[in-house]
């Protein structure tokens, strides 16, 4: 019985690992969007910034589902 | 390896630390701390609000007006647009009282506020009341319900797409509360970690006359350094991206089509 509850304990921080995958490369593709765009147009640096905090907001919401989910399963 | 098992030994205790403790009849450490930082900003405001002039001479209310007006223009204007006059308040509040709690948890001995789920959970409740409060002045309740799906969809997809909103819209609260504590909790364990192996190689190089183990506590206090410089960074950010948020979600649940 105690070794399956380890089992289950360490899966969930397997699932949370997973589940930050699909965010980290979210982020990454937007902050090299965020960067290319600012190196090809500085002057909107500014509001491309605001957009990229916005969008990297969305993606890692779906980490913190994970990060939630692995402390209530 | 000594050095190693002595680390993993003192993590649980580390651990521990970060639990609500009672300090005196149902306080915990983390409410006490937030009733400082409370304290803090308020004095802050009104001892610059008293001093305000047209022309700024002093450099301390030079710096909390940029504050401000950094609040006011790139979150406020750039964000709400037309009407965001009303919003500035709430907005400068939350940033002003996210900023200070998140600068003092680096002050070491002090915790911080929002490294508990507690104080983030209220904070994300206001955040969802107050938008949604102004969504449905803005739109009426009916209204306010039906502009969750956009318009010009085709019919059959409107109940997928506004249940989806739906969810989506209430996730925010969950969301904009987990952020928060889990940037500033996971920040502070980190930086607690580094510093813990910093000492106990030390320690142990010094117990053992193991020079060795004792040099490996160098790079542990750099990287301390360098994640403290980056936890700054950390602690300014969340309290961006909290009231840039709350500013974006105003301004989607008040804006019309």
């Amino acid at each position: 019985m105690g070794e399956v509850t380890f089992v289950i304990a360490a899966l969930k921080l397997v699932g949370y690992g997973l589940a930050t995958i699909g965010p980290g490369l979210g982020i990454g593709i937007a902050c090299y969007g965020c960067c290319v765009g600012t190196a090809r147009q500085p002057e909107v640096g500014g509001r491309l910034f605001t957009n990229f905090i916005i969008g990297a907001a969305l993606a890692e919401a779906l980490a913190l589902i994970g990060f939630v989910l692995a402390f209530i399963l | 390896m000594n050095a190693l098992e002595m680390l993993s030994e003192e993590v649980p205790h580390l651990q521990a630390s970060f639990d609500p403790t009672i300090v005196f009849g149902g306080v915990t450490q983390y409410i006490l701390w937030m009733v400082i930082c409370w304290i803090i900003t308020l004095v802050l405001i009104i001892a610059v609000g008293r001093k305000l002039t047209l022309i700024p001479k002093n450099k301390f209310v030079n710096t909390v007006e940029y504050g401000y007006q950094f609040v006011r223009n790139d979150m406020g204007e750039g964000i709400i647009g037309h009407g965001f006059k009303k919003h500035v308040p709430f907005l400068a509040t939350m940033f002003f009282f996210i900023l200070i709690s998140n600068f003092v948890g680096l002050i070491p001995g002090c915790k911080t506020p929002t490294g508990t789920i507690s104080v983030t959970w209220a904070l994300a409740t206001i955040s969802f009341v107050y938008f949604n409060f102004w969504g449905v002045k803005a739109k009426g309740g009916l209204g306010y319900l039906k502009s969750f799906a956009p318009s010009g969809l085709p019919a059959v997809m409107v109940p997928i797409i506004w249940f989806l909103e739906l969810i989506s819209t209430c996730i925010r609260w969950l969301t904009l509360a987990v952020r928060l504590y889990g940037n500033m909790f996971a920040g502070h364990m980190v930086l607690g970690i580094f510093a813990l192996a910093s000492s106990v190689f030390l320690t142990c190089g010094i117990q053992a006359l193991d020079p060795l183990t004792g040099v490996l506590s160098l790079p542990w206090f750099l990287l301390l350094v360098a994640m403290y410089a980056l936890e700054t960074l950390v602690a300014f950010l969340q309290a961006y991206v909290f009231t840039v948020l709350s500013a974006v979600y105003v301004q989607i649940a008040t804006s019309t089509h």
